[in-house]
């Protein structure tokens, strides 16, 4: 199995000379192709920071990021544009939908950036819609369907174009219990049959539960990974619990 | 943000260290959050200090107007500038007015928060509108100030055009900060009169939940609204058809009233199109950021559509308002001079009148080169006038009968009327080759000469062209009475045609053909050494019979215009040197209240448009941020940016273009045949146009770039 994206050495810094605060430091780690990462952590642990910078949207301070042979950190800020466009996909717990537009026109956009011809869109969206169970509601606004229904719109756009990599921080967090289940069982089904490549930032070990592999992250550094294999999902659950147990019991700041 | 702006506020109130009292608390607050308010409605306060300045400065002219010695007409001046105040106060209170409401909903969250707090609504009402006071307060000030300045500006400016020389002195005048001061208070009285009411019948979940219902959009019986965009597009057509031939008043209140609908109706027409085109999956919608630009515009209009008709309402006004300045003020620079071509003449119906005392008062007040006195002829008939009323664009189809030949009756009732505003002469107008060759050598144009059995026209410059044909329809006949002089041509250098030398015309015939004539009138022209004296033109009136006063104070006497119907510059005794100042200045009380009407009615529409597009750049500036996400680089969004504020800028401004542009065209066409100004029909349009997008200009690139640096602090 090649290595699909490699993060190297990667720290990124706030702050100036005289107080730097070390939000990733020297973090290293592979993700394999069709994967789903969880990368777990308590508050200022550097998860979100992380995924920023594999989104691209924020820069390393030292290290290299590779998309296959691609080093996202050497790239200019058009150039990362490009690559945002053609590689990744985004899912954010406030959903991100845009308001003006209905459920279905959100995920043409997508597709209308990447200057699809019209039937391909059409094709696409159709397929996506059906896939994500949203096709009813396809010409809802946002503010008309749920938050569920809102989060999968949000996974239909990310995951219409194919993107090489699926981000997505904490997707559950605005959900409730069911709709957070159905929300993951489309992750899943996204992954298997698609082949997504998927690192999800959580706090929640149920959320987790349905990664294949986990990242655990503190002050900055991993500290620890758990890798599902063939655990049943209740089994994989229980293992979250006892590292989260070890560490201090909960993924909240002083608890 | 607000609601984090909310919380800080949260230690005052309740009385966090260093506070002491309710009082000091809430005048801390106030004073804090209207700073906060400067600086998030930047565009809101420059428009404020700019009217402000404007207010001041207008003002001057009735309490500081240091030209109303020199002239009689300052009441004029006065009335006018109070008139324009009156629309003015109005539509800045609307401004204020429709400020305190955005903001309110702007930080709803924040005063419900307040209301969480424990504060009663009757103290955050109070807080709210002293916030404002405060704001308006410090605009007046710094708008004063600016005021004084620019007011030196005008006075020079009002100086250089009446020819005199203006000496700068910066001082504030009790009387304009008093009544400028006044009419500000109106209209934060006007404005802030119902906010207390707004206050009254909100409660803590409404507020809170203000925002969210900003964003709902809802969708319903679109196919049905989208007619009313072809409705209202043909009914503008129509409107641009039948506009020149409205024939009554109560026709055209009619149209006005319903042009005003369609205005409104428009702007949900347009909204409801788009939306249906989207649906439709018409083709641009799948190319690139098209989707997006569509469905955020058709939102827009759809919740601004009463603001947007408002806008462009007032956007019409201002264009028209600026387009008949800007009449006037070509009038005053090209035309003025034309109408007074000699130094001083002045005209008398007694054809026995030698001018002994009007010429031992000039002679007392100037030096003379020359007199030269004469008569103006007529053959007691009509034949010419008749001719003139019949064939002038201005007098269209009034003196004809339906099958073209002259209405007797009407050129008979015009020409008799002895109402003293008297069109034309009841008879034809003649002078003798000898005088007019006299009179061309006084203005230097070269003689003339005709035959023995010719005549010549000699007719206003902007009748050249219409007169052309003159002669084919004339029968004048010759020394002995038997012959008929035949036409030699047409002659159109200025000639003081305003009823001295005649209304409109002239006819010159050699001098034998006089004999068969009785004298009409006498005039007598004057050429003096240097400039006329001031005070000249009062002396030689104050020598008239007061029947010849009109009621202004002005002697008109039985002087007939010919067809100057919008600006005539009849008098009796005309001193060029004090006319043309004193006409400019009576011009300039019109121009001036017009300008300023029209600028402001621009900064309120477009500080409308522009606080509601700034606003929006930091409520949905996550829209861009989800795009950035999307793979839209820095340069497209800043792209996308623009093509949204242009088309939300040009609609409501190409919308009011093309409904004041058949007015204007309509009101140019009327202006320049009957002044006979030298500009082409569409001049003044292109030109008020040119004036009001230069203003547009500057608020949008202010727009522009606060809307990037909004949305762009977020993306970073």
């Amino acid at each position: 199995m090649n290595d699909y994206i490699r993060i190297c050495d990667v720290e990124k810094y706030y702050g100036n000379a005289a107080h730097v605060t070390k939000a990733v430091d020297r973090v290293s780690f592979q993700v394999q192709k069709g994967e789903f990462v969880g990368v777990m952590g308590p508050s200022g642990s550097g998860k979100t920071t992380l995924l920023n910078m594999l989104a691209t949207i924020d820069r390393v301070t030292a290290g290299h990021i590779y998309y296959e042979n691609t080093d996202i950190t050497e790239l200019s800020e058009d150039a990362l544009s490009e690559f945002r466009k053609d590689n990744l996909g985004f899912v954010f717990q406030e959903y991100n939908l845009l308001d003006t537009l209905t459920i279905e026109e959100n995920i043409i956009l997508a597709l209308a950036l990447q200057e699809k011809p019209k039937k391909e869109i059409l094709e696409a969206c159709d397929g996506i819609l059906k896939l994500l169970q949203i096709k009813d509601i396809r010409d809802k606004f946002p503010y008309q369907v749920s938050g569920g229904q809102k989060q999968r719109c949000a996974c239909g756009r990310a995951m219409v174009n194919h993107p090489r990599l699926l981000l997505a921080d904490e997707p559950t967090g605005a959900l409730d219990s069911r709709s957070a289940q159905t929300l993951l069982e489309t992750f899943t089904d996204l992954n298997r049959t698609m082949e997504a490549t998927i690192l999800m930032v959580t706090h929640d070990a149920f959320s987790a539960s349905y990664c294949s592999r986990i990242l655990f992250l503190k002050d900055g550094k991993i500290f620890h990974e758990l890798v599902r294999g063939e655990k049943s999902r209740k089994v994989f659950l229980q293992e979250i619990l006892d590292v989260l147990s070890l560490t201090g019991g909960v993924l909240t700041d002083g608890k | 943000m607000e609601n984090k702006n909310a919380l800080r506020d949260m230690e005052l109130v309740t009385g966090g260290p260093g506070t002491a009292g309710p009082g000091n608390i809430y005048r801390k607050l106030s004073f804090r959050n209207m700073k906060r308010s400067m600086k998030d409605y930047l565009v809101y306060m420059l428009t404020m200090i700019l009217v402000t300045a404007l207010m001041y400065t207008f003002n001057s002219l009735i309490f500081q107007n240091e030209l109303e010695n020199y002239f009689e007409v300052e009441d004029m001046m006065g009335m006018m500038i109070g008139l324009a105040t009156f629309f003015i106060i109005l539509i800045v209170a609307w401004l204020i007015n429709y400020m305190v409401r955005f903001m309110l909903e702007k930080r709803s969250t924040e005063f419900g928060i307040y209301l969480l707090l424990g504060m009663k609504k009757r103290t955050i009402a109070g807080l709210y509108r002293r916030e404002n006071l405060l704001l308006g307060v410090v605009s007046f000030l710094i708008g004063t100030g600016v005021g004084v300045l620019l007011q030196q500006v005008l006075m020079t400016v009002m100086f250089t055009m009446v020819r005199m020389e203006y000496h700068l002195h910066i001082f504030l005048n009790t009387g304009t900060v008093c009544m400028t001061a006044v009419c500000y208070a109106g209209c934060y009285f006007l404005a802030l009169m119902r906010c207390k009411r707004k206050f009254r019948k909100m409660n803590i979940h409404a507020l809170m939940d203000t925002k969210r219902r900003n964003e709902e959009i809802r969708e319903k019986h679109e196919r049905i609204k989208r007619i009313l965009l072809p409705v209202s597009v043909l009914f503008i057509l129509m409107f641009w058809k039948v506009f020149g031939r409205l024939s009554s008043t109560g026709e055209t209140a009619v149209f006005l009233v319903a042009l005003v609908i369609t205005i409104y109706l428009f702007y949900l027409g347009l909204s409801a199109w788009i939306i249906c085109y989207v649906r439709r999956g018409g083709k641009a919608v799948y190319r690139k950021q098209n989707l997006f630009l569509l469905r955020q515009f058709a939102s827009k209009m759809r919740t601004m559509q009463f603001t947007m008709g408002t806008l462009t309402a007032l956007f019409t006004l201002a264009l028209m308002g600026t387009s008949v300045a800007l009449m006037f003020s070509e009038y005053e620079n090209s035309l003025l001079d034309e109408k007074f071509p000699f130094d001083v003449q002045i005209y008398s119906s007694d054809v026995e009148e030698d001018f002994a005392k009007e010429k031992e008062v000039i002679e007392e007040a100037a030096n003379v080169s020359a007199y030269y006195s004469y008569h103006i002829y007529t053959d007691e008939k009509n034949g010419v006038n008749t001719w003139i009323l019949t064939h002038l664009e201005a007098w269209g189809t009034m003196f004809r009968n339906e099958d073209g030949t002259p209405n007797e009756r009407e050129i008979e009732r015009v020409l008799r009327d002895e109402s003293g505003d008297g069109t034309y002469y009841m008879y034809d107008t003649y002078m003798g080759l000898t005088d007019y060759n006299h009179l061309r050598g006084m203005l230097r144009y070269p003689a003339v000469s005709l035959g023995e059995g010719e005549y010549l026209v000699q007719v206003k410059s902007r009748l050249e062209e219409e007169v052309r044909k003159i002669g084919e329809g004339l029968e004048i006949k010759d020394a002995g009475g038997e012959d008929y002089l035949s036409c030699a041509g047409v002659c159109a250098d200025p000639f003081s045609q305003d009823g001295h030398n005649g209304a409109d015309y002239l006819v010159i015939v050699p001098d034998g053909v006089l004999g068969r004539m009785r004298p009409y009138y006498s005039e007598l022209v004057v050429e003096l050494e240097g400039e006329a004296p001031v005070g000249l033109q009062k002396k030689l009136e104050a020598l008239l019979p007061e029947e010849d006063l009109n009621i202004i104070g002005h002697a008109a006497g039985d002087l007939c215009t010919g067809s100057d119907l919008i600006i005539s510059t009849v008098e009796i005794c005309m001193v060029r040197g004090n006319l043309i100042p004193q006409v400019k200045y009576m011009l300039a009380a019109l121009i001036i209240p017009l300008f300023y009407i029209g600028l402001v009615f621009v900064c309120v529409a477009v500080t409308v448009l522009s606080v509601q597009q700034v606003s929006d750049a930091a409520k949905y500036r996550y829209r861009y941020d989800v795009l950035a996400k999307l793979g839209l680089c820095r340069n497209a969004i800043d792209r996308l940016i623009l093509k949204q504020l242009a088309a939300y800028y040009l609609c409501p401004a190409l919308l009011a273009a093309l409904i004041s542009g058949k007015m204007i065209l309509f009101a140019s066409d009327r202006f320049i045949m009957m002044t006979g100004v030298p500009v082409p029909v569409g001049g003044f349009f292109v030109r008020s146009v040119l004036l009001f997008f230069g203003v547009y200009f500057v608020y949008f690139v202010v727009t522009y770039v606060e809307f990037k640096r909004n949305v762009r602090n977020h993306i970073a």
